[in-house]
Order: C-alpha cells, then structure tokens, then sequence
C-alpha cells in the first residue's frame, strides 16, 4: 500500500465484527461521512476480513485499497484496511446536520419543521416521496405527480393552518351531547333531517373532490397535502355527524335531489386543482358558512346547533385554505382570472335548466326557521329562507373582491353560482 | 433496416426477471439505433448449440458455456463483453464453526456440500482449486446439490442449499460463490456464530457475450456501441443494470477462464 492511499480522512473501530454480524452498520455510515475519493480505515481483529470487503466494495463500487497491519496498542492483533469511496449512488444535497428545532411552551409545530427547509419553486419528479431536505440518491424512478409548481399548489401560510386544523379536531361519538337531544314536532324534525340529508350529501362531494388532487401534489409540498388530509377528516367527520342527526330524532333520511347530484358532479369532474379550490372552497364552502349559520341560529335545540357550529368553524378552515391558495395563486399567474371566470360560466352552463334551490331543501330550511308548520310562522320561515339567499350573495361577493375580483366581476360571479349552493 | 441487420441474441431464462431485463435492453437497443431481438433458451446447452449453428448471432453465456464454445469454436470465437460484477470472482469454503476445519487440508473425513455439477462457482473450481490447495478430495464424502442443472449456477439455489445443509448440520463444510456469502451476509441471513468462510480460492471470471468469428462487424459495432453507452446514472438504464446484477459493463478478458479450462480438463468434464 502506498503513502498516499494509506492517509484516510476516518477511521472506524470495527472490533471483530464480521461483515454478516453488524460491521456494514458501522461501515456504511461512515462512507456516507466521505466525498467521493475519500478513504476510510476500517481497524479490525477479524482475519480474512479482506475478502469479504473486497467482493462487498465491487459489489458497491467502492474501491478496497488493502489492508496492513495498524500501529498502536492493538497493533499485533488489529488489522488495517482501506476503502476509497465510490462515486455512484451519491446523495445530492448535503445531510442535515446541528438541526435542534426549539419547542414553545412545550409545543413543536408542523410549521416549525415543515419551514426549517423552505418550499422549492419547482419540484423535482425524482425525489419522489423524499421528506424535504432529506438527501436523495441519483437514479430514482419519475414520479407522475404534475402539481410541481409552488406558486399553483402551495401558499405560504399552509403549514400553520394545518397546524390550526389539528389542534381543532373533535369527535362525533364523544363531544356531542348526543343524550341531550330533544323531540320535536314530527314535521319540524322532518324538515332538520331533510337539511342534514342535504348537508350529508354535500360533504361527501367535499370529501371526494380533495381527494382526487392529494395523490398529485408533489411531497415537495407535502404541507398541502396534510392540509387537505385535515380537510377531509372534516368531512368525514361532518358526514358521519349529519348521518347521526337526521337519524337519532324519530325521523330518518330524507330526499337527494337531481339539482344536487348534478352540481356534485361538475365538481368532482375537475380536474385543475386551483379551479376546484375555488369552486369548491371558496364559492361552495363559502356559501355554506351562510347556511350552516342560518341553521345554527334557527336549531330547535342546542345539540343541532353545537354540530352545526362545530362543522361551521372547520368549513371556515376550508374557506379560509380555499381564498389563501387562489390569491396565491393569482398573484402568480393574473390570467387565471379569466380561467376561474371561465370555469364558474362552463359550471353556470352545465347546471342550466336545473332549477333553483332544491324543493325540498327549500322547504326544509324553510319550515327550520318557522319552527313549526302554523302558517304565520311558515311566512315567517319563508322571509327568513329569502334573506338567506340575499345573505349568501352577498357574502359570496365579498369573498370574491377579497379574492381580488372587481365588484362587477365579483357580482356577475356570485349570480352564477350554482343553486345548490356547493 | 432490413430484417437480417437484427442483432438476434440468445439468453437463459433462469428466473422471470430474464425476461424484463431483454425486453428492455431490446428496447433500449432499438431506441439507440442497434436493431435488436431475442429468444431464450430452457439451458446453456441448448443455447451453444443454436450459437454454433448460426441461429443465433450473440449469446450470453456463463463461463462454462463461454469454454464451451471456445473448444467448439478452437478458441476463434469472438468475446464481445462482460459486466463488472463478472470480473474476479472466487469461491469460498463454508464451515461450521464447531467443525475444527480452518482450511483445505482439515476436509478427510468431512462432508462437503457442493453446488449443481455445472456451477463453476460452487463446485467445478472449488474442488478444482481445493485439490490444488492441498485437500485429499477422495477423503471427503461429498453432498452434491444437483438443482437446476443446464442454469450452470445462475439460479443461486444450489448455494442456499449448501448454506442450508451447514446451518442444519448435513455437512460440516461447503463451497459457495463469494458473491452469495457476502449478498447473504450483507441480507442478514447468515448467523456468523454458526458457520464462516475460512479459505477463499483464486479468483476467476463469469459471464460473457460469446459470437461466432463471422458475425457481421456492423452488428459487432451497434452492439457493442449501444452496451457500453449503457450508464448506471440514467434511470432507465439503471432499472437494467440493477436487475441484470452490474453497474458497468466491461471490455472481455480472457485470462479470467484459464483455471476453469484446467478443471474442465482435469475433471473430463463432458465439453
């Protein structure tokens, strides 16, 4: 062995281990603490050690230098051989290192870790599943995942609604007072379950359109997709709480209508992930923070009114992602304006010929806020439903301005909005 | 590009990744303007014999299939090309810890298990080069493992069964590849309180592209040009390599397969 390729950069104690009883778990890291080229000593008692490195290093493309007796105390026993770091299968990037991440108030939030690496502008499709800022080895298969880009999928504030979205989690089965619900008037609870078939059924549609963009977002983003994955815990969480509602007050589900099934559709049809949070999150779930209110502050008894404001304070979450990721989004790209106005009049056309407010909808809510079926109270109900749908336009107009349309655009959009509300 | 200007290759199909690995080195092939097509043959024999009869144009062959058609061929056969994992390969001797042998001259008396007849790593060289080490060969009862014979070792199987037959007691030693004792080291798989290598034998080469002295120079061109451009960095061609067992592919040698000649001759291996 000569001098030179006798200087190694580490050294490693390797006892006896043979390469079959733990020496490729002290031996392997240490290789991954060199450059390309670098040399490694590896110090063992192990006779004939040499022969297994040797096959191991062509194996993996590394280079054994040799082996020569070791000075020091060991030096009659111990033998010394080198190996020279190859250069395939390195890891692009540089591995982390000093990372001690600082909990407040005994709290480690996702937004902490998540923004220790930031969000690359483009996402590269070999990297796979790799956690951001992990090293990836060259080589890798391609991934299909086309949401690559920060500006269309990622606004920066996602991580911290994700955090809020998990510290605001609640449980159907144990945080309602499920034993406390009251009977009423068999037309009053068949109107409360005809809206919460509505609202069931609307929040399956939510569950399924996020769904479909989860698995095509890059993991370079992966905070959006946990946000999503928090996103669709509500709605399953919101589907199984409406299901328990219409079924726990002597009634039972209601009616689906072809104006709602129609207007799920268009949304599940979606295939543009801001288009969809805009439809969906934006116009749909904006439009039922109107909704759930109007239930709420017409509930017959207050566990109706505890789940819809339970379900009303996660729809403001969705709302809230929803307007982030399109203002985002379009601060980024200003021709997606007339690509989400296309989008809404494409819907607006495909819903022509639907109708209104599904009838029994209508009536439900309706007959929720007359709170009984006497007549004065029935016209009352139906003021009530009106001011509703002026409310919801209304509402649905702000969110658009905030979102940066004009007011006329703003308008024109919101009367377009499907009459099924999502 | 007229149909004889096909580079028709002959391979073994030894397992069913064989089949994955042509078909996308066909592809790989045709994609880089080397036409190329394939057929597997059941065993090496069959598959000399369609070389020497020109119904192939290239085979891929395992050493004693090489030597094989290098006798056949008075050594005017053309070598084309070998993986980097083919070069310097050795056998080793296996023993049970609790067997007292340390090395060839310990085996009188002992039983050996030994891989398929025609694996040159597991049984053709060891014993060759055993003998020549100094073990009395005719002292030593031998437990042949005669699995998948016409792969001429490829399958590996026959070293698990020699691997097996020590962890179980049925011999006290066994001759391997040092490629499976260190792939089954590196696995978990060998428990080193148990059984270990105590001798390692010369080293010797494997595997190479074998084509008769007429093959169509414009076919040995494309084919070796679009092998050698094959890289472990690009992925598509590394999911190849990777299944194929190599990370370079390399220019032919020969001195690698003069002791397997020797032990063909020694042993009077049917050639």
């Amino acid at each position: 062995m000569s001098g030179a390729e006798s200087t190694a950069a580490v050294a490693i104690d390797a006892g006896d281990l043979p390469m079959g009883g733990g020496l490729l778990a002290l031996l392997r890291p240490a290789l991954q603490l060199l450059e390309p080229g670098g040399v490694l000593a590896v110090n063992s008692l192990r006779d004939g050690l040499q022969d297994d490195l040797s096959v191991w290093c062509k194996v993996q493309r590394h280079e054994y230098l040799g082996h020569d007796p070791a000075t020091g105390a060991d030096a009659s026993t111990t033998t010394r051989h080198l190996l020279r770091r190859g250069n395939l299968s390195i890891a692009q990037g540089h591995r982390e290192t000093d990372m001690r991440l600082a909990s407040q108030d005994g709290r480690l939030s996702a937004e902490q870790v998540l923004s220790a690496v930031p969000m690359p502008q483009d996402a590269d499709a070999t990297s796979g599943f790799a956690p951001r800022g992990a090293q990836v080895e060259p080589g890798g298969p391609r991934y299909p995942f086309d949401l690559v880009n920060r500006d269309h999928v990622a606004p920066p504030e996602v991580a911290r609604l994700y955090d809020q979205a998990v510290e605001s989690q609640w449980d159907a089965n144990r945080d309602i007072a499920w034993d406390q619900l009251p009977s009423h008037d068999p037309d009053l609870e068949r109107a409360l379950d005809q809206v919460f078939t509505f609202l069931a059924e609307n929040e399956l549609s939510a569950l399924y359109v996020p769904s479909q963009f989860v698995a095509r977002i890059h993991p370079a983003y992966a905070e959006v997709a946990m946000f999503l994955s928090t996103q669709m815990a509500d709605e399953a969480r919101h589907i199984d709480v409406f299901l328990k509602r219409a079924r726990s007050g002597g009634g039972g589900l209601g009616v689906s209508s072809a104006t709602t099934s129609q207007s799920l559709l268009t949304l599940l049809e979606l295939t543009d992930f801001t288009e969809a949070a805009f439809l969906l999150s934006v116009l749909g779930e904006g439009t039922f923070l109107d909704l759930l209110r109007f239930i709420e502050d017409h509930a017959p008894d207050e566990v109706t009114a505890d789940i819809v404001r339970r379900a009303r304070n996660d729809e403001t979450r969705h709302v809230h992602f929803g307007q982030v990721h399109v203002r985002h989004a379009l601060a980024h790209d200003t021709s997606l304006y007339q690509r989400l106005e296309n989008a809404v009049r494409r819907r607006a056309t495909a819903m022509a010929g639907a109708g209104g407010v599904p009838d029994a909808l209508q009536d439900g809510l309706t007959i929720l806020a007359a709170g009984s079926t006497s007549p004065p109270a029935v016209a009352r109900g139906h003021d009530a439903f009106r001011e509703l749908l002026d409310e919801m336009h209304r509402n649905r107009t702000k969110r658009l301005e905030h979102a940066g349309f004009t007011s006329e655009q703003a308008q024109t959009l919101s009367e377009l909005h499907t009459p099924n509300f999502m | 590009m007229a149909a004889d200007e096909t580079i028709l290759l002959g391979a073994v199909a030894y397992d069913p990744k064989v089949v994955a690995i042509w078909e996308g080195i066909r592809d790989y092939f045709n994609d880089s303007g080397a036409p190329f097509d394939f057929v597997l043959f059941s065993n090496y024999e069959r598959q000399v014999t369609a070389l020497l009869a020109g119904h192939v144009d290239i085979a891929w062959n395992t050493p004693l299939a090489h030597v094989r058609v290098q006798h056949h061929t008075q050594g005017k056969s053309l070598s084309l090309g070998m993986r980097d994992s083919d070069q310097d390969f050795h056998s080793r001797l296996i023993v049970r810890t609790d067997s007292g042998i340390q090395g060839p001259g310990d085996l009188a008396g002992k039983t050996l298990a030994v891989g398929s007849r025609d694996s040159t790593q597991a049984r053709i060289l060891p014993l060759h080069f055993l003998k020549q080490a100094g073990a009395d060969l005719d002292e030593v009862t031998l437990l042949p493992f005669d699995t998948d014979v016409g792969k001429h070792g490829d399958t590996g199987t026959s070293e698990i069964d020699v691997l097996e037959a020590l962890r179980n007691g049925d011999a006290q030693a066994g001759t391997i590849g040092d490629l499976i004792w260190v792939l089954e080291q590196t696995a978990g798989h060998i428990d080193t309180g148990l059984i270990q290598s105590v001798w390692t034998s010369p080293g010797f080469d494997h595997c190479m592209f074998d084509a008769l002295p007429d093959l169509d120079a414009a076919k040995i061109e494309r084919f070796t040009m679009a092998l050698f451009a094959m890289t472990w960095d690009n992925p598509a061609h590394r999911r190849l390599l990777e299944l194929e067992g190599l990370k370079e592919w390399m220019p032919p040698r020969e001195e690698g397969y003069e002791s397997l000649r020797a032990a063909v001759e020694d042993q009077s291996y049917p050639i």
